[in-house]
Parts: structure tokens; sequence; C-alpha cells
């Protein structure tokens, strides 16, 4: 019979600190052993809480001030799902605007104030595209919420669009991707076929060094996406990708990639 | 005179924030935001770090509160795991992988705490007894113990530190959280006491 994991391993893995062959010798165990699971589950449980022997100290409240603002830029992306599942109703009047073109409005007017910082000689698309923001402005609080959020970004200098190519293979596609390193801000947008049964969009940063960033999971259900996104600091985009992963997300791709798009 | 206002469950406001309710994120920020942002303070040495992954903690579970399973363990054990793995994450580089950076932190199982933790006295008795606790263990098993909780040291590298043989090191920890076992199952028994 194979003899039970040293006493004190429990608390020393539960801490981090159990390294090496030893640690790995006890993983193999606690699979097969339900006592020393359940010293270490009871371990576990101890060590998470040393956390409250820090000395107390409040954080400013700046930190809560810009958490608010940035949850407010973001919103809960199940609150987006609930609100794209009434949008139909809410539409009912405007029956041609459908979210699909909803998106690809919100991907032109994107477009249209890029082209305007830039100063594109092409005055007449310029109007055209700048009448489509209006448009989209005028329509719905929704685009003219994600209007706010893309005028964050292309109102500094910095901002760059990246735009998404679809990969030999998949299903029909286009995105693009607006990207300013020195803010973190991502704004996203793209119409897509749907995800296949189970399955979720999902959209990476690929940094220059390290692995690639989840940046956010598509209703596997709705695949024409708005949403804007942070890059961790520090971090150096080398590309930007979607990858159809199973539902929900991965923390790290596992699916085929359906859009690549490289920085620069 | 006026009844005591009934305090939200987390769950609920988990609920909330899954509906796109700011005001619950705001309570649940309230809630733990204290406790959080000492232990990160620690560990970080470095309040402008603490604020960043204290803010990241709470944007994460902005994004993806339907993810999170009560039924694995309860918020604020959960945060406090997560945001000490992404604090020594921080401090020690994302090549030490011991914590968790890249696994799905929701699905992390933190089993249920002694305790209740969601209650503000609670918590607050929870802390004394455990900073009580920590002050009277021998200054070498506290050292220990500390060095793998809030510095992320391995054994091998306490025992590099602090010159003790391996089999040393890990005795220190193993009474120092025998001790600790003390001081927690006693929450729990005065815990159930009360109810």
């Amino acid at each position: 019979m194979e003899r039970h994991a040293n006493p004190e391993d429990p608390d020393l893995y539960a801490l981090g600190a159990l390294d090496g062959e030893e640690k790995q010798a006890f993983e193999a165990h606690v699979r097969t052993c339900s006592a020393c699971a359940r010293d270490l589950k009871t371990a576990q449980q101890r060590v998470a809480l040393l956390g409250l022997a820090a000395p107390a100290v409040a954080p400013p409240p700046s930190v809560k001030e810009s958490l608010m603002r940035r949850a407010r830029a973001e919103r809960a992306p199940e609150a987006v799902r609930r609100q794209e599942a009434v949008r139909p109703e809410r539409l009912r009047g405007f029956a041609w605007l459908t979210p699909a073109f909803g998106v690809a409005t919100v991907f032109f007017a994107t477009l249209a104030a890029l082209i305007w910082m830039k100063d594109v000689r092409d005055n007449r698309r310029i109007d055209e595209l700048q009448s489509q923001l209006a448009l989209a402005q005028s329509r719905t609080v929704e685009i003219a919420k994600a209007a706010e959020e893309t005028d964050e970004l292309v109102g500094v200098p910095g901002t760059m669009q990246v735009a998404l190519a679809q990969q030999l293979g998949s299903a029909a596609g286009r995105a693009g991707v607006l990207y300013n390193s020195r803010m973190g801000m991502v704004m996203y947008a793209g119409q897509m076929a749907p995800a296949p049964e189970g399955k979720s969009y999902q959209l990476w940063v690929v940094p220059s060094t390290g692995a690639p960033i989840s940046l956010g999971v598509f209703s596997a259900t709705d695949s024409n996406v708005a949403m804007s996104a942070h890059v961790p600091q520090g971090t150096v985009a080398k590309a930007f990708a979607v990858t159809v992963e199973p539902r929900g997300g991965m923390p790290q791709p596992t699916g085929p990639k359906v859009l690549v798009g490289a920085v620069g | 005179m006026t009844a005591p206002m009934q305090r939200v469950p987390d769950l609920a406001l988990v609920e909330g924030i899954m509906a796109g309710d700011e005001g619950a994120l705001a309570a649940l920020y309230d809630r733990y935001a204290g406790m959080l942002y000492a232990m990160l303070v620690r560990i970080l040495r470095d309040t402008s770090a603490a604020e960043e992954v204290l803010q990241d903690l709470f944007l994460q579970l902005w994004r993806g509160a339907s993810r999170f399973d009560a039924s694995r363990g309860s918020l604020p054990t959960w945060l406090l795991v997560i945001g000490r793995n992404r604090a020594l994450s921080r401090l020690r580089g994302r090549e030490h992988r011991e914590f968790l950076q890249d696994r799905d932190e929701f699905a992390i199982e933190t089993v249920p705490s002694p305790g209740n933790l969601e209650d503000e006295a609670s918590r607050a008795q929870l802390m004394e007894r455990l900073k009580g606790a920590l002050e009277t263990l021998p200054p070498e098993q506290k050292e220990a113990l500390e060095l793998a909780y809030f510095e992320g040291m391995t054994q091998t590298e306490i025992a590099a530190r602090t010159g003790a043989p391996l089999g040393t090191v890990k005795s220190r920890v193993r009474a120092a959280m025998q001790s600790l076992k003390q001081c927690f199952d006693d929450g729990t028994t005065r815990q159930s006491g009360r109810s």
C-alpha cells in the first residue's frame, strides 16, 4: 500500500512552498488518496486566511473611483448579453437597424474617427463616414456609448489600427482593432459567422514576449461584437488574434485561429 | 428607532454584477477592499502596485462574475487566494508558475472558510485572533511562515535564506500551521456556538 504524504506536506503545498520532486510526488499521491486530499483542503482553507494577518491599511478613494470608471466603460459581459437579448423589442421601430448593421456602423464610425485624426485627404470619404457616425450616434444608446469609448482611443497620439485577416479555412468574418500601447487600451469591432455549437470566439493579444493574454470572450450565439478591453501594463503587443474556444473561453488559446492581425 | 439595515449576501451582489449593477460591484469593493489591500501592500511593499492589483481583481470579477462558483468556496477566500497569487506573480516575475497565473482563476477551489467572512465583525475578530496567534509563534516559525506566505518562497529558498536545514524549515512551517489550526478551530467553535 502506498504511504501517505509527510504530515507537513499539505501545509507546505498549500503555501506554495513545496518544490522539486517532493511537490511532484505529493501531487501524484493526492490524486489517489482521499485522506491526504482532505488534509490538503483543510490546509488550503487555513492558508487562504493568512492574508488577514497583514497590518490594516485602507486603499485611497481614487482606487474605487478608477475601478468604477473602468467598470462603467467595460460593462459586465453578462449584462451586455442580457441587453442584447431585449434589443429586437426595443428596436422594433428601427427594424432596418439590425444588430449586425449596428456593429458594422460602430466599426466604420471608428474608422472615420481614426481617419479624421490622421488627416487623410479623401474628404469625400470622410464626409460619408462622418455622416455614418452622426447617424449611429443619433440612433441607439448602445452605439453612442461604444463611440464614446472609441473617442477615448482615437483622441490621443499613438493609436493604431490593426486589421484582422481571415485565416484559411475559417468561417467568413472581418474585424479590426484600435490599439494604443501607452494607454493599454483596445477597441475591437467585428462581424463574424456565429460560433459553432458549444463554442465561443475569444480575442487575444500576443505579446512580444510571453504567452497570449485573453482580452475577452464573445457570446457563442451573437458573433457581432464591439467591445473595449485593457492590455496589462507593460505588455508590448505583437499581434491580435481571434480563436474558437470552448464556451466561456480558455486561459490560453487551444482552438483554431480564425482572425489574425500583426501590429505595426 | 430604525431597524438595522439588512446586509446583502455576497451571492446576491455577485448576481447584481452579472446584471450589470455597478452598485453591487461598489458594495463588494467596500466590503473587501480593505482586507485585500492590506495583504497586497504587505506582499508588494508598494502601494501603487497594490492599488493596481486590487483594481484588476475587482475588474476581473466585473468581467466574469457568472463564472464564480460559490460551491467551490466563499468569495472573500477566493479574492484572498487570487489576490495573493497575482501579487506574488508580480513580485517574483511571471516565471514563478506556482501561482496559477496561467490557469483559469475562477476555477480555483478555495473551500469554505471558517466563520463568516461576509460579516465585518466576525472578520475583524478572526483577524485579531490570527494576528495574536502569529505573535505568539516562536520567531523562527513565524519567519518561515511569513517568507512562504508573503514572499512566496519555496522551502528550499527559505532554507537558503535562513541558513536552516531543509528538514528544519519543514518542521517550523508545520509547527506554525498547527498553532494556527488551534486559532481557526476556536473561531469555528465560537461561530457555531453562537448560531
